[in-house]
């Protein structure tokens, strides 16, 4: 009888560790896909963006409470802020530097991929060699109330639904941008026709720059929500990270924004499932989701998610 | 109110890659005209488009709207100056609905009255794009693709549209109707540069011709002089 309810209430963990994992996974591939959908690229750094939007939060962090501040939602205000200018900025100079460059130059796509794959070592290995001790995980500070709701014998920690809610609010605002706003019909235009949406008076260089913001932007919030759930970041999280944002983009269907929502919190749903349903070790959870994701490409190459005309961004 | 700007291409070459397609072109679209340029398939029409709306660039010589010269202007800078394209192959855009490509048409345009403004002169000339204002244009017959995009070319207000083969697959009852809509889009004071290969019609239609070969223009006069021109006779059927 105890036994069952402690498995309840370690059952309810997992779902809300999943459910959380699910949000970040699908906040990543929110930006693959709005790379591709935009410029039909594939961006393979974007992962290592989201690090240096989580290195870059716990560096405002340390100077701002080494200015002695030490207001929590001041100091998570701030950090948010900054890391959102970082990669954002970040993200600008590489669209303005590198893939609108390669794009005119009529690069192929290959090139592309292995320039920004080369370009997520490069920003990996600054984040390691540029903090002291980079090669080491670092404590990522508790912002959150750390209190719990108690349902039952299960605890619901706060921090969890805030994040998830924040998360939630993330998606359906980079959605309503897109759908219901000027800017998105343009970043639509864009994505569907170069050169007919200059013909419509759109500055393409302009919305490709507010796209690869937009989308390095949420990265760096994915990577922070990571470090405040678990309290703990390191240089090469974007590697993982990218690479489940990547594979979730492509099974819902590259370019599509529900489409990569759904894989997020499927390939979520896939960890979760091998670590409580599985007689396999914890550990090879995500050997096991790949493993699925292989099938399901290999089952449905065009994603899930069949291409509507309006849903694809 | 009737457009007051003139289109001058004076000598411009362009062309892609190492190699040139238009050679020493000088085309003129009169403001308040209907100018064409007629020319047998891969003679440079569409270069020209291209080279005036800045897609690709004149490499040497140059293009002046007005007073203002544009040879070397950002696309969306020259739509900015009163310039709108209908593209060649309509080219709506397919995922869009008909009100989200004709909001696209008027992108420039701050004002939502002007807007609302534009969209009643559209409806009005095309009154199946108000029925179908919330589908899919992707999903629509070629016909009313055409209309998208004429509409969408409208709603800016422009002083020069610039058309390229309009009737380019439409069936024979439909291009009559475009001619129709493109004369009427003329009389009520917007310039046009009409790229078109259907001869007849076109020159019923304009005022002033070009017609290209081989990437330079073979001949030029009044419709009633390219009608009888031995140029246009030769360039469409030798
Ligand atoms: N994007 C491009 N890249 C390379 N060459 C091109 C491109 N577009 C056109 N050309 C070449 O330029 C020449 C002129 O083409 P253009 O499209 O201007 O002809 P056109 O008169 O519009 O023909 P059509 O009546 O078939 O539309 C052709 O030889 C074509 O192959
Ligand atoms: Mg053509």
């Amino acid at each position: 009888m105890d036994g069952s309810r402690m498995d309840l209430a370690l059952f309810s963990q997992y779902i809300v560790n999943g459910l959380m994992q699910g949000m970040v996974y699908a906040l990543v591939a929110v930006g693959f896909t709005l790379f591709f959908g935009v410029l039909d690229i594939i961006k393979f750094s974007h992962g290592d963006v989201l690090t240096v939007g989580a290195f870059s939060g716990l560096t405002a962090y340390l100077a701002l409470s080494g200015m002695g501040l030490s207001n929590p939602v001041v100091l998570l205000l701030l950090v948010i802020i900054f890391a959102l200018s970082v990669t954002a900025l970040l993200g600008m100079v590489v669209a303005k530097l590198l893939i609108i460059p390669l794009k005119q130059a009529r690069a192929p796509a290959l090139n592309i991929l292995l320039i920004t794959l080369m370009l997520g070592t490069v920003l990996r290995e600054t984040v390691r060699l540029f903090f002291p001790n980079g090669s080491s995980s670092k404590a990522f500070p508790t912002l959150l109330p750390t209190g719990g709701i108690d349902i039952g014998s299960f605890s619901l920690r706060i921090d969890s639904v805030m994040l998830f809610v924040a998360g939630a609010l993330i998606i359906v605002g980079t959605h309503f941008l897109i759908t219901k706003t000027k800017l998105g019909l343009a970043i639509q235009a864009v994505a569907q026709d170069e050169e007919t949406s200059k013909l419509m008076g759109i500055n393409f260089d302009s919305i490709v720059l507010i796209t690869f913001a937009l989308g390095s932007g949420i990265a760096a919030i994915a990577g922070i929500m990571n470090g405040l759930y678990y309290n703990e970041i390191n240089f090469s999280m974007g590697l993982l990270l990218g690479a489940v944002g990547f594979s979730a983009a492509i099974i819902g269907g590259l370019g599509n924004l529900y489409g990569a929502i759904l894989g997020g919190f499927l390939f979520a749903g896939l960890q979760t499932f091998a670590v409580v349903a599985l007689p396999i070790p914890t550990a090879y959870k995500d050997v096991f989701a790949f493993a699925v994701v292989i099938i399901l490409i290999a089952w449905r190459p065009t994603g899930l998610i069949a291409e509507k005309y309006s849903e694809r961004v | 109110m009737s457009s007051t700007i003139d289109l001058n291409v004076r000598n411009a070459t362009t062309g892609y890659d190492a190699v040139n397609v238009l050679h020493d072109v000088s085309v003129q679209a009169k403001a308040g005209n209907i100018t064409c340029i007629l020319g047998s398939n891969g003679a440079g029409k569409s270069t020209l488009v291209r080279m005036i709306l800045g897609l690709t660039p004149a490499r040497s010589g140059n293009v002046a709207f007005g007073e203002t010269d544009i040879t070397k202007t950002r696309t969306h800078k020259v739509i900015g100056k009163g310039i709108s394209c209908i593209p060649e192959g309509r080219a709506v855009f397919p995922k869009c609905t008909v009100l989200q490509n004709l909001r696209l048409g008027a992108y420039g345009v701050e004002s939502e009255d002007e807007i609302q403004n534009s969209l009643k002169n559209v409806y009005e000339l095309f009154p199946r794009l108000h029925e179908r204002k919330t589908q899919i244009a992707g999903t629509m017959s070629g016909g009313e693709q055409a209309m998208v995009s004429i509409g969408r070319g409208l709603m800016s207000s422009p002083e020069l549209l610039v058309i390229d083969e309009p009737s380019l697959g439409l069936s024979p009852l439909f291009v009559t109707e475009t001619f129709k809509i493109i004369r009427e889009i003329n009389n009520r004071g917007t310039s046009v540069l009409l790229i078109e290969q259907n001869v007849k019609q076109t020159l019923a239609i304009s005022h002033y011709g070009y017609v290209l070969g081989q990437g330079r223009v073979v001949a030029e006069g009044t419709s009633k002089e390219l009608s009888s021109s031995e140029a246009v006779h030769s360039a469409y059927f030798s």
